[in-house]
Order: structure tokens, then sequence, then C-alpha cells
């Protein structure tokens, strides 16, 4: 690791010292130590490593402050054990708070006191990423979607034949050469947004939304300039490279004059785009931001997409991601998509505000150098999965389907994941 | 007025001041803010924090850990009926046989739980690395403030002058240790109310769980 020095040091600590309200002081000084949210987090649940205990990871962040901007800190360090911003402590930092924490944000509704504790470990990662510490993988998936306008480098040309051969899927599906996945259409009701996962790995669920709107007849378009719902930057923690691609979406659904921003199914795209985003610039929104997930539970409610349950027979169970739930509030929407197109709709214990990560949120997929520990943590979601007897797995994200499949395979549990758009598109009886 | 109720009152100011201080630069700090479209209320957020989202029954660190966050509860009502005390005996320390009886027992209580608490924080591993000096001075100042409330109760006389300087040392350090979690807590809850409120994440009873 390379070395800290003082234009290093001050960059972190002017983290701290920046305040934009009262937020960050009270979350930093109301810590008790009572150590009750060890059980709420599933690092320490699955590995019992003291270490990853969610109070660990705010007391490294709340000691520095302590150390430079407190009176007991900087008169008498030993008596609340405040923290020098050091090699040794930045090291420890980028281990605990990029390397053993999903963000789930678990751990903060159960907190006795009320700790924001994962906005403490985003101040800490934004800490880091001032410092130039960012764990390199992650920091070359902001770099690509800096770069190129998606996390994945997918160049235009393949994207639109990705997209042109997704047409014909839908076109056969439906049955229908008029049915169409539109490009760079301006004035359209939805501009709608894909995780580059999408078309990289699974471009099936792009036809699957794709036969959604067409069911629904909207109106709507993809836009190959910006497409990509995900914000890496947002776990990085680096505000202004965030900021940047915030600004870019942003941007384009002014220039496509649409009228509502949908966004694909990716937890923490929702999150960046449809929350941070806003504060990341500076701006409200002045267009409709919603999910894809709230906008086919919308469908169904209208009538304008009829689902038949009967044609998804299997047992299936639903998996919430962190960031849709917890960190948007989007909890009902997709139980009743589920309850509207399958048959059988077991939930886990404990779902929900209260679910656990499925091990691949906070950017952990992006960051190689943990993966041991993000499939160590993935035994939790694998027991809830194996007690509902599910033989599909639904979850709205595609991080965290990347993630089910990855511990599909290392955990034997032999069952189908799938996006929210799948299971609509699957029962639907176009 | 004797040597060491001057020593109390000074040490009570001295606490307000500090306290005062934390405060008013959470208020000037302020209200947080957010540029995003909210979808929930923030005031319902902000009281179901301090409400649905305290019971026991909604959270883990309560119902996970049921004998310690009972013990916590003891501990905390102990520290506020001292406190109270704390005012009333610059009146009369001399109270109704009937009530003093009881809350010397309460008081005693709360003191055992207090001193279990810190037994736990000594013995208990993972506790013992998340703990530092402050967290056992904060322990041994209330739980020693508790038990000498108690004591004054039963003997004023003889132990009053000592009880003032135990509640004098507790004034002088709650602004500057973890003590002021007795400011922070609102703050923090005030918070997450609020960023919940307005995501539409809380109340939590809007959604089904
Ligand atoms: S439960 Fe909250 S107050 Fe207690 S140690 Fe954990 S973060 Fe700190
Ligand atoms: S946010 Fe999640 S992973 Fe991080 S400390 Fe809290 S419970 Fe653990």
């Amino acid at each position: 690791m390379e070395k800290t020095d003082d234009i290093k040091i001050k960059r972190g600590l002017d983290v701290l010292n920046s305040h934009k309200d009262s937020k960050l002081i009270s979350h930093l000084n109301s810590c008790v130590h009572c150590g009750l949210c060890a059980k709420t987090c599933l690092y320490y649940l699955t590995t019992k490593d003291e270490r990853f205990i969610p109070a660990r990871k705010v007391e490294l962040v709340s000691s520095i402050y302590r150390r430079y901007f407190t009176f007991t800190g900087r008169t008498f360090p030993g008596l609340v054990k405040a923290r020098e911003l050091d090699d040794k402590t930045v090291e420890e930092m980028v281990d605990l708070l990029y390397g053993a924490c999903v963000m789930c944000g678990r751990c903060v509704q159960h907190c006795s006191i009320g700790v924001d504790i994962e906005y403490v470990v985003r101040k800490g990662r934004e800490m880091l990423a001032e410092m130039g510490y960012v764990p390199g993988s992650l920091q070359s998936t902001v770099k690509a979607a800096l770069e190129t306008g998606n996390n994945m480098g997918i160049s235009y040309e393949d994207f639109v034949d990705t997209v042109e051969w997704m047409e014909e899927e839908l076109q056969d599906e439906c049955n229908d050469t008029e049915a169409r996945i539109p490009l760079n259409e301006h004035g359209k009701n939805v501009l709608y947004t894909l995780n580059p996962r999408e078309p990289k790995f699974f471009p099936l669920s792009i036809s699957a939304m794709a036969k959604v709107f067409y069911a629904a007849k909207e109106s709507w378009t993809l836009s190959t300039n910006m497409y990509d719902v995900t914000n890496y930057a947002y776990f990085s923690s680096h505000p202004g490279e965030a900021k940047k691609i915030a600004q870019r979406m942003y941007d384009e659904m002014h220039k496509m004059k649409a009228k509502r921003l949908v966004l694909g199914e990716c937890g923490h795209g929702v999150r960046s785009n449809r929350w941070e985003a806003s504060n990341y610039i500076e701006k409200e929104f002045p267009f409709e931001a919603i999910t894809s997930v709230e906008l086919m539970a919308e469908y169904i409610r209208d009538g304008r997409i009829k689902p038949d349950k009967e044609r998804i027979k299997d047992t299936v169970t639903l998996h919430d991601p962190c960031n849709l739930t917890r960190g948007s509030g989007v909890i009902k929407e997709q139980r009743y998509i589920l309850k509207n197109c399958v048959n059988d709709l077991v939930e886990m214990t404990p779902h929900g505000t209260d679910n656990f990560c499925c091990g691949g949120g906070g950017g952990q997929l992006a960051m190689s150098e943990y993966n041991d520990r993000r499939l160590k943590i993935a035994e939790l979601k694998i027991g809830q999965i194996r007690k509902t007897g599910a033989v599909i797995v639904a979850t709205p994200c595609h991080n965290c389907i990347d993630q089910l499949i990855q511990i599909n395979v290392t955990y034997n549990l032999n069952v189908q994941i799938k996006t929210l758009a799948e299971i609509v598109a699957d029962s639907l009886p176009v | 007025m004797t040597w060491y109720s001057w020593l109390a009152i000074a040490s009570l100011a001295i606490c307000l001041a500090g306290c005062i201080y934390h405060l008013i630069r959470l208020i000037k700090l302020g209200k947080p803010k957010d540029y995003s479209r909210k979808s929930g209320s923030p005031g319902s957020g902000i009281i179901y924090s301090f409400t649905g989202a305290m019971n026991p029954v909604n959270k883990e660190s309560a119902y996970l850990n049921l004998p310690t966050y009972i013990a916590g509860v003891i501990y905390h009502m102990g520290t506020f009926l001292a406190i109270i005390l704390f005012f009333v005996f610059f009146f009369t320390t001399t109270l109704n046989k009937m009530i003093t009886l009881p809350l010397v027992l309460f008081l005693f209580l709360s003191a055992i739980f207090g001193t279990g608490i810190l037994f736990k924080r000594v013995t208990d591993k993972k506790l013992k690395q998340l703990s530092n000096p402050d967290d056992y001075i904060s322990n041994m100042l209330v739980t020693g403030f508790q038990a000498a409330t108690g004591i004054v109760l039963l003997i004023p006389d003889a132990s009053y002058p000592v009880y003032m300087v135990i509640a004098s040392l507790l004034l002088l350090y709650l602004p500057v240790g973890k003590l002021k979690h007795a400011i922070y807590f609102f703050a923090a809850r005030y918070h997450i109310g609020y960023f919940y409120g307005w995501r539409n994440v809380w109340p939590a009873a809007k959604h089904s769980r």
C-alpha cells in the first residue's frame, strides 16, 4: 500500500471536517460501545470475527474524528482511544470499510442508539477515496464508467448488436414483427436504464422487460449514450466521480426529453439515482425517477398488463435487495407483483426491511480482493433460501443476481435465479 | 452554604455550559439537507424513530440480547431517578419513609445492573476490544452516583459530602466523555428517523414485513 503523506492526511481529515448539516457529528458522537449490533451483521454472524462487529467499523472513523476534532481526543487521546490517521489506520480502514461491509444498513435499524453505521462507513470510504486508497478492482470499474459511459466498457457497436438481437427475440416471443426495442427516441414517456451486466451477460432480461413494455403498450426508449443505471462511485464513495456519473444521467434525461426515468433492476443503481444523485449534483430532479419494480406494479394495478399466475407453478421466493428496501422504501411493490405473477410465493425469514444482504452489496462483487469473504458471508442467504424450499429465487437486482448465481454453484443450491421482469414476462400470456 | 454544595453547583453550571455547547453546535449545523424528491414523511419517520423503532420487539439489539437489554433499561431508569433526586436533595435529604425504601431498593438494583454491565465489558472479549478507558470511567461514575444516591437516602448526614463530590465528578465528566450520548442519542435518532421517513422506509407499519 502506498504510504500516507501530509497532503493525503489533510484530504482525509477534510471529509470529517466538512459538514452539510448536523448528521455527521450526531453519528460520530453517539456510539456507546454496547456491542449489541454484533448479531445484526452478516460478517460477524458467519465468521465470528470480532473485527467485523458494526461498531468496530464506526469506531475506526469516530476514533480519528475524536483525535483531531474533539477536546478530549486532542488532550487525552488514550482516554478515548483516539487514533492518528496513519498508515496502520488506513490499512485497517481499507480492510474493514471496503472489505468487510456490504453497506446493507441492517445494523442501523437495530442499533440500540440509532447510529447510522452505514453512513459512517460511507464517510470512512469517502476519506479513503479522497486519499487515493480505493481498492484497485473497484476503482477500475468506476474508471470504465467514467471513460466509456458504462461500467463494463461495452462499445456502442456491441450494445446496439445485442439490443437488435434481443429485439428479434422479442418479435419471436410476441409473434409480432412490429415489436421493438426503441433506441435513442426523443420525447417518450419512459427512458429505461439497464445494469450493463444485462447487455454483457444476461441479455434475455432486456427482452423480458421489453415484453412487459410491449404488453403495457408503453412509449419508451433506451439511450445508447447513457443506459447504465449503476454508479460504482457510490461504493467507492468518491463524491466528485459519483457526481460526474449522476450528472450524465440527469443530462441524458433532458436531452431525450423523456417524462419518466425508469431505473432498471439494480439495487444500488436505484439508490444512487433515485436518492443520492440529487445530492451529488445538488439539484432536485425536475422529472420523475421511479424503479421498474414500481412501474410493473403500476401496470398490474392499472390493468395495463394481465399476468397469469398459473403459468408459474414452481415455488418462488424473493430476495430483497438492501438498497431497494432499507435504502429506498420499495418493499410492498415487489410482493404485489409476485403475488400476481406466481402461484406459490414463500417469504424468507427474515425479509423486507430486516432482510440479509446476499453478500454482493457494497461493491463487493467489484472487489475481487475480498472474494473469499464474499462467498463466506453468503452462508446466511443460502440457509434462508434452503428453508423456503423454493425452486426459483426472484430478485430485482442484477448485482444480487450475480452473487446468487455464484453461490448457487458454490453451495450446490440448485435453484433458478430470475429478475422480476423475467418473472413478469414469463407470466404474461402474450 | 457548604463547600460541597458550592462544588456541586459549580459542576452543574460547567456541565450545563458543556451540554449547551454541544446543543448549539448541533442546531447551528442544522437540519438534514436532502435534494432528492421525498416519497415519505420525515416527521412520521422521526416520531417512529422514537417510538415504534425503539420497541424491543422491533430491535435485534434488544430481543437477541434480552438480559443485557433489560439491565440497560433499568440502569438508565436508575440514572434518571438519581438525577431527579440530585435536585430534590438541594431542598431535603429526608423523604417520607414509605417511598424511601422502594427508591433505595431500585437504586441499588440499578447499581448492581450497572456493575454487571461493567463486568461484562471487562470479561466479554468482543466488548473489551471495543471499549476504551472512557467507557469504564463513565460506567463507574454513573454506578457510583446511583449507589451514593441510595446511601444518602439511608444515612443522609454521614454520606452527603461524599455524594456531592461523586455527583460533581459525574457532572464535570458528562460533556467531555461518552456520557454526552445523553444529547447525541436524540440527535442520532432524529437523523435516522428523518432519513428513513424521507425515503418512506419508516414508519415500518406501512409495509408488510
Ligand atoms: S449497537 Fe449501536 S451504539 Fe451499540 S455498539 Fe453497535 S453501533 Fe454502537
Ligand atoms: S452495513 Fe451491513 S455489512 Fe456493514 S456493518 Fe452494518 S450489517 Fe454489517
